[in-house]
């Protein structure tokens, strides 16, 4: 199962510099890991795939990082922020 | 120090050719010759970019009314990296103009219906645009840009909740926003007439969370709950002056779309200065930012950054004093004023008044400057 943003979300960098997330009428503050993750969803990469690449860039075995994507991912898409 | 603003709602005209008696635009919908022009609202954007303002709204009247300016406006917002949303009754969508508007990096689009089916949304906005409608909210559906369908509810169409969600599903709709009517501009002036029934009110939350539940993961449903029924304000604004600002046709900036009806405030103007001086110096945005401004019962609420006191619009509508306690708090000194409305209160008006100019401004100006679509 692959991931991207859903219609009209959009992510930002805000002015002081803070990774945000553009909703309709709205703005959602994301931390550096949601950001770094968000990043990754092209329509093709699945959870595994995108696990795998936090995995070399924060320098972390992709077993442990593989859950939280997981977590992530699936609040993300009950929240309508990204679809599958 | 005071928080930058994070989003600004730009209401480029009260021109509109429907007349809705819920519109929370002001009674006096001034004169449209004092629209401000497209040059004026460009550098209100760039002012806004340089607040770090992220979420700009385009809203009226009927924004679509100033068409070219409008696409220019949006333009120059997605330069600047805002996200750029249209609040339109969407009469005047046509598929060339919607396709500009995408090419300029619209966003999002949110299209309000006033009933679900042709005569009785007649009988509300006093214009028959219900089927030019639908043709819109096809045509956006069809197209990569988020959509919202809006349904501003009250005791004329209340009764067809069950409808208006069968029409949603009917199309498609991924995002239903269910507004209860707030009690602003004709809405308060009609608020006899528009003020759902308790019963009406206890039903639709029933019918929402059953919705709600049905549709999971297909369709989200927005409802924003009636004013004057709850035992607590709603936190208006999360706060006066705290996170947005509104810009009026003629060129008042605002803490928030209803503030012109407080009467006691002067608020500051484009004209004379830029958002950030708004923002951060005059007297009206600071006359209700933060706690310190509170009376009791709100000072000893430990509520009070929760709901910041309310709406302070409600307040000086209803109490007459935008520094009291909003009415709609049960523990308001005025609450019985809001009782008094619920349900089986007294109904001033049996019809609605439908929104219009003043005589002093002629209605031709409804119609003068309206598009062939």
């Amino acid at each position: 199962m692959s991931y991207r943003l859903a219609r009209g979300v959009r992510l930002q960098t805000s002015a002081d510099g803070e990774p945000v997330l553009l909703i309709p009428e709205g703005i959602v503050s994301l931390n550096v890991s949601a950001a770094a993750t968000l990043e990754l969803l092209d329509g093709t990469r699945d959870a595994d795939a995108i696990a795998q690449l936090l995995a070399e860039r924060f320098e972390a075995p992709p077993s442990e990082l593989g859950s939280d994507v997981r977590t992530l991912l699936d609040d993300f898409v009950e929240r309508g922020f990204v679809t599958t | 120090m005071t928080p930058n603003p994070r989003s600004l709602l730009c209401e480029l005209t009260y021109r509109c050719n429907l007349q809705c008696p819920y519109c929370y635009n002001p009674l006096d919908l001034g004169n449209p010759r004092d629209d401000l022009d497209v040059d004026t609202w460009l550098r209100v954007l760039d002012e806004a970019a340089q607040l770090g303002i992220l979420q700009i709204g385009f809203s009226g009247g009927e924004p679509t009314l100033r068409r070219a300016d409008l696409l220019r406006m949006v333009e120059r917002s997605t330069a600047h990296g805002a996200y750029t949303n249209l609040i339109t009754q969407g009469t005047f969508l046509d598929a060339r103009y919607l396709d500009e508007l995408l090419a300029a990096g619209l966003a999002h689009v949110q299209i309000s219906i006033q009933a679900p089916e042709r005569e009785s949304a007649f009988a509300i906005a006093g214009t028959d645009v219900h089927e030019r409608k639908l043709e819109a909210l096809r045509l956006v559906a069809t197209r990569d840009v988020a959509l919202t369908l809006n349904c501003v509810l009250h005791r004329l169409n209340h009764d067809a909740l069950p409808e208006v969600i069968a029409f949603a599903e009917r199309e498609g709709i991924r995002k239903l926003e269910l507004a209860n009517v707030q009690f602003y501009g004709w809405a308060y002036k009609n608020r006899g007439a528009l003020i759902p029934t308790r019963e009406q009110v206890e039903r639709s939350a029933t019918i929402v969370t059953a919705a709600r539940d049905r549709l999971r993961g297909k369709m989200e449903i927005v409802y924003v709950l009636p004013d004057y029924f709850e035992e607590f304000p709603k936190p208006c604004m999360h706060g006066w002056a705290q996170v947005a600002l509104t810009v009026t046709p003629d060129g008042r900036i605002l803490p928030c779309p209803a503030a012109a009806a407080i009467a006691t405030l002067a608020f500051p103007t484009v004209r004379d200065g830029s958002l950030a001086d708004a923002w951060r110096d005059s007297a009206a945005f600071q006359a209700y930012r933060g706690t310190d401004w509170m009376p009791d019962p709100c000072r000893s609420c430990d509520r009070r950054e929760r709901d910041f006191g309310g709406c302070r619009c409600q307040a000086f509508l209803l109490a007459g004093d935008a520094g009291a306690t909003d009415p709609a708090c049960s523990k308001s000194p005025h609450h019985d004023l809001v009782v008094a409305l619920r349900g089986g209160g007294p109904v001033p008006e049996a019809l609605p008044v439908p929104r219009r100019f003043t005589a002093a401004t002629p209605a031709q100006h409804e119609a003068s400057s309206i598009p062939s679509a």
